[in-house]
């Protein structure tokens, strides 16, 4: 058992973060070794200045508002919360003055932002089995949803046992030594694979490990793509 | 298929992965908040009217052939192999989408259908599959650029035969041609259609507005951009870009045509000549003075329908307005917003295959057929050939009894002399 | 003038949208037998151009073109 804990929380976890950094640049560089196309593809009427729509548009999705308020929501909503959640990792690896300009302890939300997030991932994969949004998915998209709805449920569960059940065997600190050791590349998982509660984070680092290696081969591009195509639509 | 077929369509699927559409085929997450765009889907609640399931057919085989999932775990993006069965999904997804590019404003992204289109179109060219009738129409343009020489006379005399009607219109000015050619250094190179009705009512606006213009000898509507040809797309271009270049003009006019205007402005570079729409053209005139309205001739309520390839994906939005503004004090707008007016339904090459399409396009414009119901204006005026045709299809299927004309043809009813 | 033409199909094109005349002449003329004669008439002068450049491109052959007034009559013989 010490070996597959060791294995996830320390190799696995830098095989992942190759993956993930060297397969987004490969993409990223491939789409740009590729011609332009020597065309206009936007959509009228303008709206000046463009950069500033084009962010608009990939950020607060006012499309999705306009004809789908309930998804727009949950987009958002989603969205926003994978923001905190990203922010509350970059704490656990060392303290950010900048983040605690809010004081909080840390994980924004006081466990709130990660049942948003579940919830909200339910919402995204149950609106893939109605119609026509079903034809339209593969099980790529089904298996994307339930593999990061994991990873937050796990992830979510160590917060919620903290604060709302009062569990005390792991703290903050003992992620913040085990996730900033990693970051110092003297990996120490010691304070974190005695507690009755290791097996979460080993769950939840074992998904974020499969999220992060299938993140560049996905749709989940779109995180930078977005940002480009609506350039191209603004013009 | 035959290994040697798939390879030759493989590598005109690959001539079409430019940067954009790299990114459109790699970005859609499959949320389906296009569905709703199409009006086929409106009118046609079938999960293969929507934008995102046509993208998919092609999406699929791009996965399949040129992405690591086609390679690795194929069935993760249910990838597609290229042959014989496919075909006849490219066809169904190529020929019933229009290109209106309705649902690129729907899409969070901004992901463009027509572009994914544009590779099953080339797929269905390379496997000889396409419309007989759309590469016959593009053939026949071409054929003419080639041997422009020969036909000149006839045209000419063509021509010659329309002048008495333009003056009709127009009173004749001396030492003026009603309906001048080859002139050399003219300010605008007009290209029309074929038929008489797109060069009759655009003569007399030129005329009346003492425009130093020329009429061009070939015809705007590229058909090779309809069957979704690269290369007779350009050869088709090519023949006016070097007629006006011959000529020096210094702005090419384009007739109310919606795929020859936007494969004119959007799609095919800069340009060492302006490139206006007729609509255009005529708003400057009115803002100008150049030419008069007089508003007391049609005192109907009138409605006009934008041209997806000339407002939303080419720009002429505000000028059709400014010119019913001097038409008529009754205007009725169609849609809320210009930029989710419905298609017509007849584009993308539906239109230029005649009967053959027909019932498909009745069906699937439904939705437009009541959007213009509900104006309940008596005038349905375009600025687009297909448009106008698919158009007064609809409204004989529908019996919407309006009476649907060529913005262009209203204004050169109501010259004011 | 050859006045020995005959018809064995008269098709009135007269005022058609774009790209009509072509597309239904090209109809048209697979509805007669390999040989026989198709009568198009258009008012239209693209016609003058875009007819024979069809006839090229299909393969058939226009016997002859006629102006009457504004009606431009197309003789086109079937060959393929």
């Amino acid at each position: 058992m010490n070996t597959v804990y060791f294995f996830i929380l320390v190799p696995m976890v830098y095989i992942a973060f190759a993956v993930f950094i060297i397969g987004m640049a490969a993409q990223v560089i491939r789409v740009l070794k590729k011609p332009k196309l020597n065309a206009s593809l936007r959509i009228y009427p303008e709206e000046k200045p463009r950069w500033f729509w084009s962010i608009f548009d990939s950020i607060l999705l006012p499309t999705v508002w306009r004809h789908n308020k309930a998804l727009w929501f949950f987009l958002i909503a989603f969205h926003a919360s994978f923001i905190l959640v990203f922010l509350g990792h970059l704490e656990l690896i060392t303290e950010m003055k900048w983040i605690q300009l809010i004081k909080h302890e840390i994980f924004l939300g006081k466990g709130f932002v990660g049942l948003i997030m579940s919830i909200a991932l339910l919402f995204f994969l149950f609106r893939r089995f109605i119609s026509p949004t079903k034809e339209l998915s593969v099980p790529e998209d089904y298996f994307l949803l339930v593999l990061l709805f994991l990873t937050v449920v796990f992830g979510s569960e160590m917060d919620w046992a903290r604060r709302w059940y009062d569990y005390g065997e792991m703290s903050v600190d003992a992620y913040r030594s085990y996730l900033s050791s990693i970051f110092l590349l003297s990996p120490k998982i010691a304070d974190v694979t005695t507690s009755g509660h290791s097996f979460m984070l080993v769950l939840h680092v074992f998904f974020a490990n499969l999220f992060l290696m299938f993140f560049p081969f996905s749709h989940l591009i779109h995180s930078i793509f977005a940002f480009s195509l609506n350039k191209i639509r603004r013009g | 298929m035959e290994k040697r077929i798939r390879e030759e369509l493989l590598a005109l699927f690959k001539s079409k992965l430019s940067r954009p559409m790299e990114m459109y085929l790699e970005t859609c997450a499959r949320c389906g908040i296009c569905t709703e765009a199409c009006h086929a889907y409106a009118s046609m609640p079938l999960p293969k009217y929507t934008p995102a399931y046509r993208a998919e057919v092609v999406r699929r085989i791009y996965k399949n052939y040129f992405r690591w999932q086609g390679k690795t775990v194929p069935k993760a993006g249910e990838c597609k192999k290229l042959d014989e069965t496919i075909i006849d999904e490219l066809k169904e997804a190529a020929y019933s989408c229009t290109g209106c590019r309705r649902c690129m404003v729907y899409c969070p992204f901004g992901i463009d259908t027509q572009q994914i289109m544009s590779i099953a179109k080339l797929l269905l060219v390379g496997a000889h599959a396409e419309p007989e009738l759309l590469s016959l129409l593009a053939d026949v343009s071409i054929s003419k650029g080639e041997s422009i020489d020969s036909f000149k006379e006839g045209f000419l005399e063509g021509v010659k035969n329309l002048e008495e009607e333009v003056v009709e219109k127009w009173r004749h000015e001396a030492g003026r041609t009603p309906i001048p050619t080859e002139v050399v250094g003219a300010e605008i190179l007009y290209v029309a259609l074929a038929g008489a009705h797109s060069i009759i009512p655009a003569a007399a606006i030129f005329n009346a507005a003492k425009e130093n213009w020329t009429l061009s000898f070939f015809e705007a509507v590229n058909f090779g951009a309809f069957v979704g040809d690269p290369t007779k797309t350009k050869i088709i271009m090519d023949r006016i870009i070097n007629e006006a270049k011959r000529l020096k003009v210094k702005e090419v006019c384009i007739c109310e045509c919606g795929t020859a205007f936007r494969v004119m402005s959007q799609l095919s570079g800069s340009r060492p000549f302006k490139v206006s729409s007729i609509t255009e053209v005529h708003s400057r005139y009115l803002k100008e003075g150049r030419i008069r309205l007089d508003k007391s001739k049609f005192n109907v309520p009138i409605t006009y329908h934008d041209p997806c390839q000339i407002a939303r994906n080419g720009g002429v939005i505000d000028e059709p307005r400014y010119i019913l503004s001097h038409l008529t004090d009754n205007f009725i707008e169609m849609s809320q917003d210009p930029k989710y007016n419905w298609c017509c339904g007849g584009g993308g090459g539906l239109v230029a295959l005649g009967e053959e399409t027909l019932d498909f396009r009745m069906k699937s414009a439904k939705v437009k057929a009541e959007q213009i119901s509900k104006t309940g204006a008596a005038i349905l005026a375009t600025a687009c050939e297909n448009c106008h045709t698919q158009l007064s299809n609809l409204n004989e299927h529908y019996k919407l009894g309006m009476n649907v004309q060529f913005l262009s043809s209203l204004v050169s009813d109501a010259l004011a002399k | 003038m050859n006045e020995t033409i005959k018809a064995d199909k008269v098709m009135d094109l007269k005022g058609l949208p774009c790209p009509m005349p072509v597309v239904k002449v090209s109809k048209g003329i697979k509805e007669v037998a390999v040989g026989q004669v198709i009568e198009a008439i258009s008012t239209d002068p693209g016609a003058l151009t875009d007819f024979p450049a069809w006839a090229k491109t299909s393969g058939n052959q226009i016997l002859k073109t006629e102006q009457s007034g504004k009606e431009i009559h197309f003789f086109i013989k079937r060959l393929s």
